[in-house]
Parts: structure tokens; C-alpha cells; sequence
């Protein structure tokens, strides 16, 4: 097999190079970006400790986002079954879970309440969004 | 805005397979059943709202030194990072 051609990803955390298999699918996008369908998953030295999740229809998008894991060990939020079958969810599998950061000046937060879930063997994603979930959508992560 | 009165157990049809029917009604608030195609998202309104502002936020962010911001997180090892 050869190998696929990679991509050269301009975001303003700098310039990437990607795989062409790090592409996900959102079908509906993301809320407020609803028209970009694709983005790709950036991981690089200059971006540690984020994964920057890079819009590359529409408006282009771009998100730091942190594993939930890190931020809050343990962190475990339900899929709903309908969500389930949207990214192909057959038994047991790993997912991949993303919450979206968010940094000004003062401070950096984490969106723990409506994290991103990416099932890695479609390349299928969508961001959750639990009504009784008790995680927060500014989770501080600064030091004290 | 299509405005209509519904009873219990009466409901619309929206498009091709959508049903929002009503469940019970109360003094301020209305059970509502939705029934949709699986790849049509059915989200409530405040709530999608929410999540919308806050990536809006996320992504307009303008950030200057990233490893500046990493170095004042407080963050856990990773475990077993996700293939």
C-alpha cells in the first residue's frame, strides 16, 4: 500500500502536517459551525499538552482541546443510544474524548459539559450534549 | 411561526418521519415526545444555545504562547493515550 499524501494544515498555533487519516466527520459540524463537516486532529511537540482540532470546511474553526481525563481522572459522561448509533458504536470500543478549551488572558477553562466524542474506527465525531450532566462548561484549570 | 393547539396524546408532523407529540400537559410546563430519523439531531433549544456561545468563544480565543498557558495548568498524567 502507499502511503497517503499528507497535508499541510495552517492553524494559528502554526503550521501542521498531517495524515489524511486524521480527518473526522462531524455530520451536523459542531454548534455555532455547523457548516464545517471536517476537521483535523492535530497533535504535535509545539501543541503539547492540547490536541488542536482544526475545521478544514467553511469558516475553518479551530479548537484546543484537552482529554478530559486529564483534567478531572475518572471523568465519565453517558452516551445516549442515539448518539451511539450516529458515530457507529457497536460493543465496547474505545472512544475518543475531547473537551474544547478555552484561554484569554487570565484564565484557562475546559467545556467538560459538552465534550467531543470521536470513535476512531469510523472517524466519526459529535459533541455531546447532556441537559443533566454535572460537569461544568467553564471547568477552571489554572493553578492555584 | 406556525402556531397550533394541541390536546394530549395529539401531535404534528414535521417533513418526512418527524412526530413531536404531546405527552402531558401541567400549569408551566409541557411533556413533549419527539420522534426522528436517527440522523436528525434533536437537541433543547437553551441548551444547544449554550454550547454554541461557548465554542464561538473557544475558537475566536487569539493566543500568543501556548507553552506559556501550558506551563500554568494544572493537569493529570495521561493514562493510556487512545490509538
Amino acid at each position: 500500500m502507499t502511503p497517503s499524501a499528507t497535508l499541510e494544515i495552517v492553524t494559528r498555533f502554526g503550521t501542521f502536517t498531517v495524515d489524511p487519516d486524521d480527518i473526522v466527520t462531524f455530520a451536523h459540524g459542531l454548534p455555532g459551525f455547523e457548516r464545517c463537516r471536517r476537521f483535523v486532529l492535530v497533535s504535535a511537540p509545539a501543541l503539547e499538552p492540547f490536541t488542536c482540532l482544526h475545521g478544514i470546511d467553511a469558516s475553518e474553526p479551530s479548537f484546543l482541546t484537552l482529554d478530559p481525563q486529564r483534567v478531572v481522572p475518572g471523568f465519565h459522561t453517558p452516551l445516549a443510544d442515539a448518539d451511539r448509533r450516529r458515530l457507529g458504536v457497536e460493543r465496547e470500543e474505545a472512544l475518543l474524548w475531547l473537551a474544547v478549551v478555552h484561554i484569554d488572558d487570565a484564565t484557562a477553562r475546559v467545556n467538560l459539559k459538552a465534550p467531543i466524542v470521536i470513535n476512531p474506527r469510523h472517524m466519526a465525531g459529535l459533541q455531546v450534549m447532556n441537559a443533566d450532566t454535572t460537569y461544568a462548561a467553564d471547568h477552571p484549570l489554572d493553578r492555584d | 411561526m406556525l402556531v397550533f393547539t394541541r390536546r394530549r396524546d395529539e401531535a404534528i408532523v414535521i417533513g418526512d418521519g418527524i412526530e413531536v407529540r404531546v405527552l402531558r400537559t401541567g400549569k408551566d410546563a409541557v411533556r413533549i415526545g419527539v420522534t426522528a430519523p436517527h440522523d436528525v439531531p434533536v437537541h433543547r433549544r437553551e441548551i444547544y444555545d449554550a454550547v454554541r456561545a461557548a465554542n464561538q468563544s473557544a475558537a475566536a480565543v487569539p493566543v500568543a504562547s501556548l507553552a506559556e498557558v501550558a506551563a500554568r495548568l494544572r493537569l493529570h498524567p495521561q493514562l493510556e493515550p487512545v490509538e
